[in-house]
């Protein structure tokens, strides 16, 4: 078996580990934040979904770094 | 993955390589957004009808972000930096999802750099014509590089040489300068890399069996809303990053 196959499924796991945990807390407090004010709700699903995008980044450079490797780009 | 047609000018001292398709991507996606500007502002009107409200909600969206990254005095001087950016990346985000256009593995141009050698040697099922341009790492550190040298060159000017050296004159100066140079690196992979890794699944999926053809649909749903997410974060993150160059 190729190396590079293990590197890139190692790389995309643990990329997805972290934003699981990054997304679960966020999306935690969004709902708690709801919960308390429902009246601020669009503002802060908003603000969420930035916020989502940033998480999201991360996990997504190491896939797509995790795809070169598996293609055997770099 | 696939190859691309190139094309190479020879200056002598260093070469330079064209990718056909990124310039055909660029230029597309900045054809769409002229004509539907200019055909939405064709024929103003006080009372706006028809495209011209959606031109008007885009311009105020533009004026709400520009408000997330400067001061409030000087926020109105990039609303047209912010819509231009957002409406091209968001076209140029879509173009890969909605118009892939892929030829076969016998296709053979020479000129161009697409032999079946190549082919075989980069382990490509195929030659791509149209693709995201912001799918292309270099695409992406063009624009973030071309930002970070414009908030530079606007922090200056509204500076003050001796001003913007000021601003690194603090205890976090190691930071401040460090951030100078991981930001633009940040900045552009985000988005390659969401652009990148969505039209690498849509590859691999139409290659799949019929059963695939669901989680397919799903994944082109899901990549319609990241490529507006990423084009909605990337001009956020330009006038954000260019407001605090500014203002520090």
């Amino acid at each position: 078996m190729d190396l590079n196959i293990l590197g890139a499924c190692i790389m995309i796991g643990l990329a997805a580990l972290g934003a699981a945990i990054g997304n679960s807390n966020l999306f935690a407090k969004f709902v708690e934040g709801v919960a308390r004010q429902p009246e601020v709700r669009g503002t802060l699903f908003g603000l969420t979904m930035v916020l989502f995008g940033l998480i999201e980044a991360l996990p997504i450079i190491g896939t797509a770094l995790g795809i070169l490797v598996l293609f055997g780009i770099i | 993955m696939e190859l691309t047609p190139k094309f190479t000018l020879d200056l002598g001292l260093f070469k330079l390589d064209f990718d056909l398709t990124i310039l055909i991507g660029t230029l597309l996606s900045a054809i769409i957004v002229l004509v539907f500007m200019l055909v939405a502002t064709r024929k103003l009107e006080m009372v706006p009808r028809g495209l011209q409200t959606v031109a008007e909600m885009m311009v105020d969206f533009a004026r709400g972000l520009s408000e997330m990254g400067h001061d409030q005095k000087r926020a109105h001087k990039f609303v047209g930096f912010t819509l231009t950016l957002l409406l091209f990346i968001l076209v140029a985000n879509q173009l890969g999802v909605i118009l892939m256009v892929t030829s076969g593995p016998e296709t053979h141009i020479p000129a161009l750099g697409i032999t079946h050698e190549a082919m075989e040697a980069a382990n490509a099922h195929g030659v791509s014509w149209l693709k995201s341009p912001t799918a292309d790492m270099s695409f992406t550190f063009t624009l973030s590089i071309a930002i970070a040298i414009g908030g530079t060159i606007l922090a200056i000017a509204y500076n003050g040489f001796g001003g913007w050296l000021k601003g690194f004159a603090s205890p976090m100066a190691a930071l401040h300068i460090l951030e100078a140079f991981i930001n633009p690196v940040t900045h552009a992979m985000r988005l390659w890399a969401n652009i990148f890794a969505g039209e690498i699944l849509i590859t691999i999926l139409l290659q799949g069996m019929w059963w695939t053809s669901l989680p397919l649909a799903a994944w082109i749903g899901f990549s319609l809303f990241v490529g507006t997410m990423q084009a909605y974060i990337f001009t956020v993150l330009a006038n954000v990053y260019i407001g605090q160059k500014i203002s520090h």
